[in-house]
């Protein structure tokens, strides 16, 4: 039986790690994925990105307490693919 | 972050990280020591006020105690939401669970004084319920037990009509249904925070 591909946007330390966060809130801003990730700001930041180019997550910024805030949250696509990629991980354990 | 992942790594970092993000709670510590001070203060004062005229013996504590609780709740409600930096889907429910209790808690108060009874039997055993799913939102023992507490202090009020007796059960029940799990959840609350 052939193995389900992995998909390469999860399949990514950091960008797993920011979607793991991110499945189990309603959302968060960029630096408690900061705190909890423990990453750099710049990769995060790409990180981010790239999260939101592929239309997994929904990024909005604003001013908290006339500081730039940068708030993220999972979109339906996203969780969808996360289930995906997590029901593939679990299909390559088994086997 | 940078290495590609194993199956078991990527499971790894999902149950990590998922397990962080729930344990996210805003801090709740506070409004338990505010409260349980407020209102085992309104007690006693209520017991002390025992042979004063109907409006200071009986209601003004407890008026003062709501109306100062909710004015600095909201102050502290205010200033930790601009220093929150995730939304724990489980926060909403918490704040929910204790917005109905507090309606509840309004309304029973209002029915119980048109009435001519003592509320302080029902709203103890009333606060067993918020005190007692909040415990097992959070997964934190003391106020599971609190709750239970609360509701054990609730019905031995309804058999005694004797001031002292109810102010001791009340009290206590605030002291260990409150005051305590608060002083435990802050401690619980200051560690996470360090770690």
């Amino acid at each position: 039986m052939a193995f389900a591909p992995l998909d390469p946007v999860l399949h990514n330390q950091l960008r797993l790690a920011v979607m793991s966060l991110l499945v189990a809130v309603d959302n968060a801003d960029f630096n408690y994925l900061l705190e909890k990730t423990g990453a750099t700001r710049g990769n995060l930041s790409v990180q981010i990105t790239n999260l939101k180019e592929a239309g997994y997550i929904e990024v909005t910024k604003s001013f908290k307490d006339n500081y730039p805030n940068t708030a993220c949250r999972v979109s339906s696509q996203g969780l969808a693919a996360f289930e995906t990629y997590v029901a593939a991980i679990k299909g390559y354990l088994e086997k | 972050m940078e290495q590609q992942l194993t199956p078991e790594q990527s499971l790894k970092l999902i149950e990590s990280m998922i397990g962080q993000a729930k344990r996210s709670f805003s801090r709740l510590s506070f409004y338990f020591l505010l409260w349980g001070i407020l209102l085992t203060g309104a007690m006693l004062a209520t017991y002390l006020l025992r042979h004063q005229p109907d409006a200071w013996g009986q209601g003004a504590p407890w008026g003062i105690a709501g109306v100062l609780g909710g004015i600095i709740s909201a102050i502290h409600g205010a200033r930790q939401g601009r220093h929150v930096t995730v939304s724990n889907p489980m926060d909403g429910l918490i704040g929910w669970l204790w917005s109905s209790f507090v309606i509840t808690m309004i309304i029973m108060i209002v029915a119980s004084v048109v009435d001519r009874q003592d509320p302080g039997p029902t709203i103890t055993l009333l606060t067993g319920i918020p005190t007692f799913m909040t415990g097992q939102i959070l997964r934190f023992r003391p106020l599971i037990v609190g709750g239970i507490l609360f509701w054990a202090a609730g019905i031995a009020m309804h058999f005694t009509g004797d001031q002292l007796a109810l102010t001791l059960l009340y009290c206590g029940a605030m002291l260990l249904g409150y005051i305590i799990p608060g002083f435990m959840l802050k401690r619980q609350e200051d560690g996470l925070r360090a770690a």
